[in-house]
């Protein structure tokens, strides 16, 4: 009996090889117009279902799906991002996720370690939760300042805001920070979530490691110095030239 | 490293993944096809950066440009192997 060959007299090999050597046999049967069009139908559906399971881990049940979550879920729905009285709500995502695509995907990959801790048990505890509550709030300090609070910007701009409308003491440090150039996790750390201890002092650390570590002409917040930032938490005021 | 592998998934997604790929496959040779690559990498960095060298993170550059190149030779390959033009 003949052994089966390919249409050059070639051996025809098996498994996975054989899927190898079909996938890159030129075609008799199919046009080049078919093929193209076939690739770009094919690659419309890709596109769309990637995007569209994308959207899926962005919305507030995939997210809180995990049980570590519920702590933050229970403090978040205490808040106005969650109860206000426009109707307007800001979810997990809306905070948590990047809207740009590259800033996206690199916060995807990074929530990994989510599953990961979720696996293996890291916060399921509420006594380890309170443990890791200043790391966890510290990592995301980090990320917003360095990005000037991105996704706080995304909703919120100072150009868009009235003072007229804002209590006293919001409007003038509003525009304080106006004037010194700060970003919104600058004063808004516990905006969604509970505040963990000595958060002042945190936050202080990772405004001085983010500035150690600067390059010249780096994006947001990061030009303002770290006097500036103590000045303006403890109240006193802080000169522009300190910008 | 999280943030490593980020940056490469994100670079891999995007222009300099899907388009150094395609702009590999125009060509048949990868030398150009890795200076494609490269160019679509550098290009998405300064997009982002506003166009000024003074704000582009040296890593996420060279990471760009890896990914650009890579995904460029890959096309270069895909267009070796899967046509004989």
């Amino acid at each position: 009996m003949t052994e089966p060959t390919n249409n050059d007299g070639a051996k025809k090999r098996g498994g996975l090889l054989g899927l190898w050597d079909w996938f890159w046999r030129p075609s008799g049967v199919l046009s080049v117009g078919f093929t193209l069009i076939a690739g770009f139908l094919i690659g419309i559906l890709f596109w769309g279902g990637f995007h569209w399971s994308m959207e899926m881990t962005n919305t507030e049940e995939f997210c809180t799906g995990c049980h570590t979550m519920e702590t933050n879920l229970g403090e978040y729905r205490e808040t106005v991002h969650y109860n206000n009285h426009s109707g307007v709500r800001a979810i997990c995502s809306d905070c948590h996720v990047p809207k740009e695509w590259n800033h996206k995907v690199k916060a995807k990959i990074m929530a990994v370690k989510d599953i990961y801790h979720e696996l293996v048990g890291t916060i399921d505890t509420s006594e380890k939760y309170e443990d890791h509550r200043l790391g966890m709030a510290s990592q995301t300090w980090k990320k917003m300042k360095q990005s000037d609070s991105r996704e706080c910007r995304n909703c919120h701009n100072f150009d868009y805001m009235d003072f007229t409308m804002q209590e006293g003491r919001a409007a003038s440090e509003h525009q304080r920070a106006i004037d010194t150039g700060m970003t919104c996790i600058d004063c808004h750390q516990g905006i969604a979530h509970n505040l963990p201890p000595n958060y002042l002092e945190e936050y202080n650390r990772v405004v001085e490691e983010l500035e150690a570590n600067a390059t010249p002409g780096a994006q947001g917040g990061l030009n303002v110095s770290l006097a500036a930032v103590r000045a303006f938490i403890s109240g006193d005021p802080a000169p522009a030239s300190e910008r | 490293m999280l943030n490593f592998l980020g940056t490469i998934a994100g670079n891999a997604l995007g222009l300099p993944g899907i388009l150094g790929l395609a702009l590999g496959m125009l060509t048949r040779n990868p030398f150009i096809a890795g200076i494609l690559g490269a160019a679509v990498g550098l290009a998405e960095t300064l997009v982002f950066a506003g166009f000024s060298f003074a704000r582009v993170e040296t890593l996420e550059l060279v990471i760009a440009l890896c990914v650009g190149v890579l995904a460029s030779l890959i096309g270069c390959g895909i267009r070796v192997k899967g046509t004989t033009v």
